[in-house]
């Protein structure tokens, strides 16, 4: 899942590099060349692709946590095998991508240390409650489908090791998604509770996933060393258009309605309208929503949303549980399991 | 021809050079294009990585385009048995993959976008009779 649009890639453009080097390093970038950890790199660029990379591992691992807390509870033996395997697959992708992280210099020790005491972040659309099955069906469906969308147009980019594993995680996500539209598909072809509770569920996530591709894009992003130096390939803002193409005509099919809703402080929502600005704009064939509150977005950045200190609490509990098993593996009193 | 190939001495009897034993045998990984995956292309045998380089460059490089290569020492790797440990068990498993949900999620749309249609086709029906 997940995806690493809203990082802020903080590059600290007072190193001086030589500008050599540099221009044969851009070159090879403009020449559609895919860069290498053993290439020469500008040090803002290894640092960006170091915190993009390691923000993108810490959301595979935290975004497992929701979705994990209902393996137990699914409503069939098939739901929970592909649930298990879908979480499965999201710590799959959290271990290549710190390995990634791993080969621009920082440890992994440190990494996942770091994630549990906040000195890095994860991706804001975690810290939202999936109180229902319904939140299953919608994450899997809204929230890999936007990160499909995110991690393909990454998978453009030009550094080889991330290029290479976001090809891999692509394939695993197009299980994910599809997996979440058959699931959604079955609530919304279901009772009549049924289908409320993937409303009340696609209520919940719809701004969240809106709010999955980032801010809003500012006005010289494309000259800025993220999008120059192909570290991402599509604005923040083309992206969410692509997604709001796709996913209000399918929502309406579905017989789900756009709200625009005011939550709680737990993530509730307490209050719903049919958004106003919903339409199509045949001229630019673009689908028109309302925005979403980017205050909450930030708020939510900053630790206060409903589930901030839920999911790291959870993640220092089993860090800290792990211990006797990190200890076995380092002084080497492991081998292989016996044969089954 | 010199003098001692017209007299090459004697087959029969004992060496008189040592047993030396064999060179080490590396794996060897050719990369076609920059960005590629390595790709396992044979072994040469070679005193060390960087001898094996060299004759890996000579047996591997030469006869297709490339543009890297990796030497392993074949007893650096580690492998799964065919017959012992199967990996992708025989058991139904298309419950992780996107194609076992495509016949299902294309049923249910039909489904759905037919009764959209159904309903659409009522409400103008009424509209038009009453």
């Amino acid at each position: 899942m997940s995806g690493s649009s809203n990082v802020g890639l903080h590059i600290d453009h007072n190193v001086q590099e030589d500008p050599e080097k540099l221009a044969e390093f851009e070159a090879k970038i403009d020449a559609g060349q895919l860069i290498e950890p053993d290439d020469w790199l500008p040090q803002a660029y290894r640092t960006g692709m170091l915190k993009m990379a390691e923000h993108h591992a810490n959301s595979e691992i935290i975004g497992a946590l929701p979705e994990g807390e209902w393996i137990t509870r699914a409503p069939s033996l098939r739901r929970k095998l592909a649930l298990t395997a879908k979480v499965q697959d999201e710590v799959g992708h959290g271990q290549m991508l710190y390995r990634v992280s791993q080969d621009l210099g920082k440890t992994r020790d440190q990494m996942l240390r770091d994630l549990i005491t906040g000195v890095t972040k994860y991706h804001n659309v975690f810290n939202y409650p999936a109180p229902t099955w319904g939140d299953i069906a919608m994450i899997q469906w809204l929230i890999d489908g936007a990160a499909i969308m995110n991690q393909k147009s990454l998978a453009d980019g030009a550094y080889g090791p991330y290029v290479r594993t976001m090809k891999r995680i692509n394939m695993e996500e197009a299980f994910h998604f599809k997996c979440g539209e058959d699931m959604v598909l079955t609530l919304m072809s279901g009772t009549a509770q049924q289908r409320a509770l993937c409303q009340d569920a696609f209520d919940r996530w719809w701004y969240p996933s809106l709010m999955f591709f980032g801010p809003p894009d500012k006005p010289n992003c494309r000259n800025l060393p993220p999008m120059r130096w192909r570290m991402k390939t599509v604005t923040n803002d083309d992206l969410r258009q692509r997604f709001i193409n796709r996913f209000a005509p399918a929502a309406k099919d579905l017989g789900l309605k756009i709200h625009v809703v005011k939550k709680s402080d737990d993530g509730m929502v307490i209050e719903k309208q049919l958004d106003p600005n919903l339409h199509y704009d045949e001229s630019t064939e673009n689908w028109t929503v309302t925005e979403p509150d980017w205050e909450e977005f930030y708020r939510v950045i900053r630790g206060g949303g409903p589930c901030n200190k839920q999911r790291l609490g959870l993640r220092r509990l089993s860090y800290e549980q792990g211990r006797w098993v990190r200890s076995a593996i380092m002084n080497g009193r492991v081998g292989l399991p016996p044969a089954a | 021809m010199s003098k001692i190939r017209e007299h090459p001495p004697d087959a029969d009897g004992e060496m008189t050079s040592p047993k030396e034993g064999d060179l080490e045998a590396f794996a060897v990984f050719t990369q076609l294009q920059r960005g590629d995956p390595h790709t396992y292309a044979g072994c040469v045998d070679a005193a060390d990585a960087k001898m094996a380089l060299q004759f890996a460059r000579e047996h591997y490089g030469q006869d297709q385009p490339c543009v890297n290569i990796w030497v392993v020492p074949k007893r650096a790797i580690a492998a799964t048995e065919y017959d012992k440990d199967l990996i992708w068990r025989y058991t139904d498993q298309t419950y992780r993959l996107a194609r076992g949900y495509a016949k299902g999620v294309r049923e249910k749309w039909e489904k759905i976008r037919a009764k959209n249609d159904l309903d659409d086709y009522e409400k103008e029906d009424l509209k038009e009779m009453f």
